[in-house]
């Protein structure tokens, strides 16, 4: 790997991470949900360094050239990712739903003083 | 008629401040002792504080969830009043009030759940051609999913016994599209389906819920809601 290249996603990567720590700093993002990214970031920074991983791996799926096993690879973490929005946001959704009616019920229940 | 129960008849309404009072007063004048629920649907038009004007007990929800949530708001304020039955009855004026009768003698015979169909009724109803080619589908998927050979799995108008109010108060209850899977969720709950004569008219609100490009949408996602609600488990409706 190029030097240029390294210090050009190395560069990112940290970028990355510490706009990370700041938002769960400021508890804009929730702790549970930091791990995923840190790990996110730390991964880009793993195969800067360790380029020959890239290679391995590429290897070991079958794929031709490492630049698809790598685009595969983000593909699919976003695509599980937003699977993963979805089932929150179904739950969110239900969720809301729930408090509402309850807070409707409620203001009714005070209403006819019952 | 039966003689005896509480009866409640749960009205979701979404703005239909406009043509709420002509629907009260039709409902009351055939229905005088049952109570009559709205459930404002986060209307923007005042139609909480028409419906409190006109005497109805009234559910407002503080934000517009949809129909089915609405009715749902309904039913478990049903259930925690300990009705005999909870009626659902559209807030658009397009139900009649006298079919309310036969379906609660249905829930008194024993049905868990008994749907008004527009089918059964003399002086047949005809929607557009979408409409029509939309039921007879679900017709045909609620016959193939449910065993239950039903003309108007889609009706609006239904009467709810003790076990078909808990199971529309379930937290997983396809509160978006409640009509056909609903069925569905009843059957493979085991609970006793009947089917009444309804006779349905013109909405008095025009924009109302299933017209124009929207009932494309609706049609895709309530074909989605039944595949899902036929996938589920059963539900546990005892005690």
């Amino acid at each position: 790997m190029p030097i240029r290249q390294k210090i050009f996603f190395f560069t990112i990567a940290v970028i990355l991470l510490m706009v990370i720590l700041e938002l769960v700093r400021r508890r804009r993002l929730r702790v549970e949900y930091s791990w995923l990214w840190l790990a996110s970031g730390s991964t880009i920074v793993l195969l800067i360094m360790r380029y020959d991983l890239l290679v391995w791996l590429t290897d070991l799926v079958g794929a031709v050239i490492p630049t698809s096993t790598l685009f595969f690879f983000c593909i699919l973490y976003l695509a599980l990712l937003s699977l993963n929005y979805s089932v929150r946001l179904s739950a969110l959704t239900r969720q809301v739903k729930e408090l509402t009616q309850e807070v409707a019920l409620l203001r009714a229940d005070h209403e006819e003083g019952a | 008629m039966i003689g005896s129960g509480r009866v409640l008849v749960v009205m979701p309404c979404w703005n239909e401040a406009r043509n709420l009072g002509e629907v009260v007063r039709e409902l009351r004048a055939e229905r005088g002792g049952d109570d009559v629920l709205v459930v404002d649907d986060g209307s923007t038009d005042g139609t909480a504080a028409v419906a409190r004007q006109l005497g109805c007990r009234v559910v407002e929800l503080p934000l517009h969830l949809g129909y089915g949530a609405a009715v749902q708001a309904g039913v478990k304020y049903g259930l925690r009043r300990r009705y005999d039955a909870v009626v659902t009855f559209d807030g658009d004026g397009q139900h009649d009030p006298a079919d309310i009768a036969p379906l609660l003698q249905a829930v008194a015979d024993g049905a868990d759940l008994a749907l008004g169909s527009r089918f059964l009724a003399d002086g047949s109803y005809r929607g557009g051609l979408t409409r029509r080619v939309g039921r007879a589908l679900f017709s045909a998927l609620s016959r193939a999913l449910t065993g239950l050979a039903l003309t108007d799995p889609t009706s609006g108008l239904k009467a709810l016994g003790a076990r078909g109010q808990s199971l529309f108060a379930l937290a997983r209850f396809p509160d978006r599209f409640p009509d056909a899977d609903a069925l569905v969720l009843a059957r493979r709950s085991r609970l006793a389906v009947a089917e009444r004569p309804a006779h349905m008219r013109p909405s008095l609100n025009r924009a109302s819920m299933h017209g124009g490009t929207r009932a494309v949408a609706y049609t895709f996602n309530m074909l989605l809601s039944l595949l899902v609600a036929a996938l589920g488990r059963e539900a546990d409706l005892r005690g």
